[in-house]
């Protein structure tokens, strides 16, 4: 079976500095797994997180990312997203005036467009974003708000969730998901995710702690060090490095 | 009087009259002398076919939602066209500034209303400009809101080629009147509008003004609002949204008379391409107007590196115990904003309208009529996507 998402010796910097921050990093990731990226601050996590959904600012030097076949790294955003990557932001971003309901509707449809499909009708849409909602806590005050404006942390990661839940993506990038989340939050967080969880589905969850992975059971754990993975394994590998720490990996890097 | 000073052939076809220019300190940005830059005749004739006036009203964006209507056509009530009957109010604003002289000497025709009970049905004026040739049309509107009253009102104005449209409209709400009202100010491309609302708040009167300037090559608009009653309370509410190479002055005076009143501006421009939006804001609080809250702000969102913004606040305060401030910001669309809302599969183009739509949409939350709002709402998502594939 051909994989969903194949990162090839990927090397990126910012586009106007000259430092590199992404060193040959590969990566391959099936229809139905779940991967985890594990690594400490400034090991590239989020680089790697706005790569994938095409954020401005960085400059690929060398490799390649495949999507389905195709050249992920060739596309636009928002054409991404239409063909199914999802990320969910570490900091969600807020948007005033535009109601989260609204935004939800635009986004679905907008994908539903660029993937040759009728609008969903509003009476349709309505009770998607009913019944996601529910299972995320998330009642209709929380859906007429401006999108994230005056969420707590709690509320902005369950609102990604929630918009993963609706536009229904093939690949789910998470980006620290667990930040800034109490216990309470996390479980519902997770619960989300795991729900999410198909045959037809791929997830990278990028996190630097270990204590997400006990609700979201990884099928690959993957170090990441000054932007190389440099060493893979099983969910038992996220249990060795919050015992031992990252300084021993950061070494094998270097 | 500047004798001296040769007259343009504008001010020749205004029978002499100097237009406006810098050197006066409200006219600061909008030099009338030179943007004025042909002949406008006032008081033409002019033939519209029935079909053409058909046409325009069903263009504006209240069509559905006005059940009554008032329609002038160059300048002329237009009976077969009009749900409402004309009356006879007579004009108290003294013609003390330019666009006001123009008006006061040209004036064909006008609303002559007075709005009592609190139905919450809009009520439009609409005023259209057919195509014909380069001429001035001048309306001047006096509408009264009796007390206890509640009435919503829509001024817009559209038209077609090339004139140069001044309207004056005086309102004045009475004791404990409420009065929302929109104007829309959509004129044609190559329209000069020119304009003054001069409002009077009795006791406890609630105005909720909102004025959306889309239209014209050339925009001036003057505001005063009087508040002369204890407990008036005014919300002034604009929005911008120009391209090309427009140009709009809004100047507002609101004049505190007396004590505990409020009132608040907010103004949301967007300028793209050249366009260039100014707010001219002043603020007067007489020595009697004690306990006055008076704040006004503006924000304006400039899509390219050519588009212009310029505020003037002045704030006039007499008295000592009030609570007066002012703000202004300036900036451009927010790069993580459309990123974010691209990550979700929302094109390049429908991301920065959805923005826009929601920068300006904060001016519109000043009025409660849920359809006004929604119909501002569809304009201003429009707006981009409109005028970038206008030629």
């Amino acid at each position: 079976m051909n994989a969903m998402l194949e990162i090839n010796n990927l090397h990126v910097k910012l586009a106007d500095e000259d430092r590199a921050i992404i060193n040959g990093l590969t990566l391959s990731v099936k229809a139905g797994e779940v991967h985890a990226i594990m690594g400490p601050n400034g090991s590239g996590k989020s680089t790697l997180s706005y790569v994938l959904a095409g954020r401005a600012g960085y400059e690929v030097t060398e490799g390649s990312v495949t999507y389905k076949g195709e050249d992920l790294l060739a596309m636009e955003p928002d054409e991404r997203a239409a063909k199914g990557v999802f990320l969910a932001f570490q900091y969600p971003i807020e948007i005033p005036g535009v109601a989260t309901m609204q935004f939800l509707k635009v986004a679905l449809n907008a994908q539903r467009k660029a993937r040759g499909q009728k609008d969903l009708s509003t009476p349709d849409f309505m009770r998607l974003v009913k019944e996601r909602a529910a299972r995320l806590d998330i009642g209709q005050d929380m859906l007429r708000r401006a999108v994230n404006v005056g969420f707590s942390g709690g509320e902005k990661k369950r609102a990604e969730i929630l918009q993963m839940a609706v536009l229904e993506p093939s690949l789910c990038v998470l980006d620290e998901t667990d930040s800034g989340l109490d216990i309470d939050a996390l479980r519902v967080v997770a619960d989300g995710v795991n729900a999410l969880r198909s045959p037809d589905r791929a997830m990278i969850v990028i996190t630097h702690y270990q204590r997400l992975l006990d609700y979201i059971i990884p099928d690959h754990v993957h170090v990441l060090s000054q932007g190389r993975i440099v060493k893979s394994g099983d969910k038992e590998l996220a249990h060795e490095l919050e015992a031992k720490g990252y300084a021993e990996f950061a070494k094998a890097a270097a | 009087m500047n004798v001296a000073v040769a007259r343009t052939p504008a001010e020749l076809a205004f029978g002499g009259e100097l237009l406006p220019h810098p050197r006066m300190e409200d006219w600061k940005w909008t030099n009338l002398r030179t943007l004025i830059d042909k002949p406008y005749p006032p008081r033409q004739k002019v033939s519209a076919s029935a079909a053409d006036i058909a046409r325009l009203i069903k263009s504006s964006p209240f069509a559905k939602i006005a059940a009554t209507r008032m329609v002038f056509v160059n300048g002329h009530y237009d009976a077969v066209h009009s749900k409402l009957a004309n009356g006879t109010l007579e004009p108290r604003v003294k013609a003390d500034e330019p666009v006001l002289r123009l008006n006061q000497a040209f004036a064909t025709d006008g609303a002559k209303l007075t709005l009592s009970g609190t139905a919450d049905t809009p009520v439009e004026l609409l005023f259209i400009a057919t195509q014909a040739e380069p001429r001035a049309i001048a309306t001047r509107n006096v509408i009264e809101i009796a007390a206890g009253a509640s009435a919503t009102l829509i001024e817009t104005h559209l038209g077609e080629g090339s004139y140069l449209a001044n309207s004056v409209t005086e309102i004045r709400l009475g004791e404990g009147a409420r009065l929302d009202r929109v104007k829309l100010e959509h004129e044609a491309a190559d329209a000069i509008h020119l304009s003054h609302a001069h409002m009077t708040l009795g006791k406890n009167a609630t105005l909720r003004d909102l004025t959306l300037t889309s239209g014209a090559r050339v925009n001036r608009q003057n505001g005063t609002y009087a508040i002369d009653g204890e407990g008036g309370d005014a919300k002034i509410a604009g929005a911008y949204l120009l391209a090309g190479r427009q140009h709009a002055d809004t100047r507002l005076v609101v004049d505190h008379q007396v004590p505990h009143c409020t009132s608040r501006e907010l103004f949301k421009c967007v300028m793209d391409d050249r366009a260039r939006g100014i707010f001219q804001g002043k603020v007067i609080v007489r020595p009697h107007a004690q306990k006055t809250d008076g704040k006004q702000s503006s924000h304006a969102l400039l899509l390219s590196e050519t588009a212009e913004f310029d505020a003037k606040p002045e704030l006039e305060i007499f008295a000592d115990d009030v609570v007066c401030g002012h703000g202004a910001t300036c900036g451009d669309l927010n790069r993580d904003h459309i990123f974010y809302l691209r990550s979700r599969g929302i094109p390049e183009a429908q991301a920065k309208s959805l923005l826009i739509a929601a920068f300006v949409g904060e001016a519109f939350e000043t009025i409660a009529h849920d359809g006004i709002r929604e119909a501002l709402e569809a304009y201003a998502a429009t707006w981009l996507t409109d005028h970038r594939k206008a030629p």
